[in-house]
């Protein structure tokens, strides 16, 4: 939800303005690569979540032993 | 030699076109085009597409005569025929959404296989017995690794766009369609949705940011062109986790729940079981005594006569409404049978017309009509009394759409009518059941007049040959 805030608020303060010649596709392939980077930077954040994870458990049983 | 007869829609792929000869559809292969050919043709995706039911039958042919009058083109193909084509402005929300599923089923299938679809057009599907199918093979082409999905704009703007706007804000996509060939435009989209809506991230990311970026991009052509260069290859995996997220999304989209006036017409119609037993006993016989290819049912509402002229031994039928949750009914039905029922939006006073460019590219209602019959039950009265279309122009359109046909006529006594003028009164002094023979009589041979039952509503068969 943060990331909609986030994203919403820097996207509001843009205004429109209709020219230029550009490739009408260029705004859906900067989409893609963010949301390309944005599923990879989760992918990430989860690995070492799990680790963290791993390693919590690991630790927390030694203890227990 | 034949002047070879080009599809006027198939005009923006240099790589081929359509076009037909001897009633069959060929698409050449240019020289441009001929490594995408030789590529999914040798990898056999194209026949993996086929077997799969992805896309339509498609052959090549060694016709040295069309081969003489086409010196460009290094191939010639030769798809099915398809018995009527449609447009995604006539379709109905579960037609679009099962083409939209379609396509991305299409997409994932030919990803994983190292393929691609370079567009994503909307008028690339058509429907055969009910079934989404895919028609341009040039669409296909290899994928390269890091390769962005350049045809996701139009996917939003031809299939996800409308649907949304259906689905969120119950308005029909198909008059805003067909006034904007390309689909709806998500900056139209982004304006009409509420912020309750925007706070689904599926539609947050695919309408709300995706319309800001084209804004930003729009403001800032310099930069946004420099940035492009060094931008990252996108994964391939990306890639499917796109498509497979849109897939989901789209399953999970439904009509906005609201009825209108013909939601229960079947059930709610003025007339009894037995007027409609007596209908269905006309139509059955109108089909077995005529060996009907593909008749046209105006007004098929949830396809009661449809069905049971399919039934009868006609080979297609493809049905006409106003109503588009009629249309959905009669859809969803047909795809439960697999059936030959092609319903279809249809506004007999404002239909399709030859849209696009130079005004050729989308052929209108009355072009692409080739129905060897024709039903018209309990329709007449809609355009004559309340549309007020003169009755001798209702009946010349009506005979006009096939040579042979049923159409039924209803009193002006009849309670359906007197509900219709019931506000406007009564303006038509030259409505009654003699003006009505008598001018059909004037546009064809009158072949038999049957009442039904109790009532004087009357079906006129007819015939123009």
């Amino acid at each position: 939800m943060y990331l909609i805030i986030f994203i919403t608020s820097f996207f509001s303060i843009l205004t429109v303005e209709a020219h230029a010649y550009l490739d009408p596709g260029t705004g859906s392939i900067i989409l893609q690569a963010l949301i390309g980077f944005i599923a990879a930077a989760g992918t990430a954040v989860s690995l070492y979540w799990q680790k963290l994870k791993l390693f919590f458990k690991k630790f927390s049983k030694k203890k227990g032993e | 030699m034949n002047k070879l007869k080009f599809d006027s829609g198939s005009y923006r792929d240099p790589a081929g076109s359509v076009f037909f000869e001897n009633k069959k559809v060929y698409r050449n292969i240019t020289n441009f085009g001929s490594k995408k050919y030789e590529f999914i043709k040798e990898s056999g995706l194209l026949e993996e597409s086929i077997k799969q039911g992805f896309v339509i039958d498609t052959k090549e042919v060694n016709d040295q005569n069309l081969k003489n009058q086409l010196p460009d083109s290094k191939y010639i193909i030769e798809h099915k025929k398809i018995d009527y084509i449609s447009y995604p402005y006539e379709w109905c929300f579960y037609q679009l959404k099962d083409a939209a599923i379609h396509h991305l089923d299409f997409q994932i299938f030919l990803l994983k296989n190292n393929a691609i679809l370079e567009d994503c057009s909307a008028y690339n599907i058509q429907f055969i017995e009910s079934k989404p199918i895919f028609i341009d093979v040039l669409s296909i082409n290899k994928y390269h690794e890091g390769m962005y999905w350049n045809g996701h704009k139009q996917f939003c703007e031809n299939f996800l766009n409308p649907l949304l706007l259906s689905s969120k804000k119950n308005i029909f996509f198909n008059n805003w369609f067909k006034g904007n060939l390309e689909g709806i435009f998500t900056s139209d989209l982004n304006s009409v949705l509420s912020l309750k809506d925007k706070f689904s991230l599926n539609v947050f990311l695919q309408v709300y940011l995706l319309d800001k970026l084209e804004n930003r991009i729009i403001q800032n052509p310099k930069k946004t062109a420099s940035k492009l260069k060094k931008i990252k290859p996108f994964p391939k995996n990306s890639y499917m986790s796109l498509l497979v997220q849109l897939k989901k999304m789209i399953g999970k989209l439904f009509p906005y729940k609201q009825k209108t006036v013909w939601d229960t017409y079947s059930s709610n119609n003025t007339y009894n079981k037995e007027e409609t037993s007596f209908k269905i006993q006309v139509v059955k016989k109108f089909i077995q005594e005529n060996s009907f290819n593909t008749i046209a049912d105006m007004g098929c509402n949830d396809g009661l006569y449809s069905f049971e002229s399919l039934k009868s031994g006609c080979e297609n039928v493809i049905g006409f409404d106003f109503d588009l949750n009629s249309v959905n009914r009669a859809y969803l039905k047909a795809k439960e049978n697999n059936s030959s029922f092609l319903p279809l939006y249809l506004d007999a006073v404002n239909p399709s017309s030859n849209l696009g460019w130079n005004e050729n590219e989308r052929a209108s209602f009355k072009k692409r009509i080739n129905f060897d019959g024709m039903i018209a039950l309990a329709f007449e009265h809609h355009l004559t009394i309340a549309k007020n279309i003169p009755l001798d122009q209702t009946l010349e359109w009506l005979t006009s759409l096939a040579p042979k046909g049923l159409i039924e006529f209803v009193p002006k006594e009849d309670e359906t009518i007197q509900r219709m003028i019931a506000l406007k009164g009564d303006i038509f002094p030259n409505y009654s059941e003699d003006k009505f023979k008598q001018l059909l009589e004037k546009k064809a041979k009158i072949v038999k007049i049957q009442n039904i039952s109790s009532t004087k509503r009357k079906m006129y068969e007819y015939s123009r040959d």
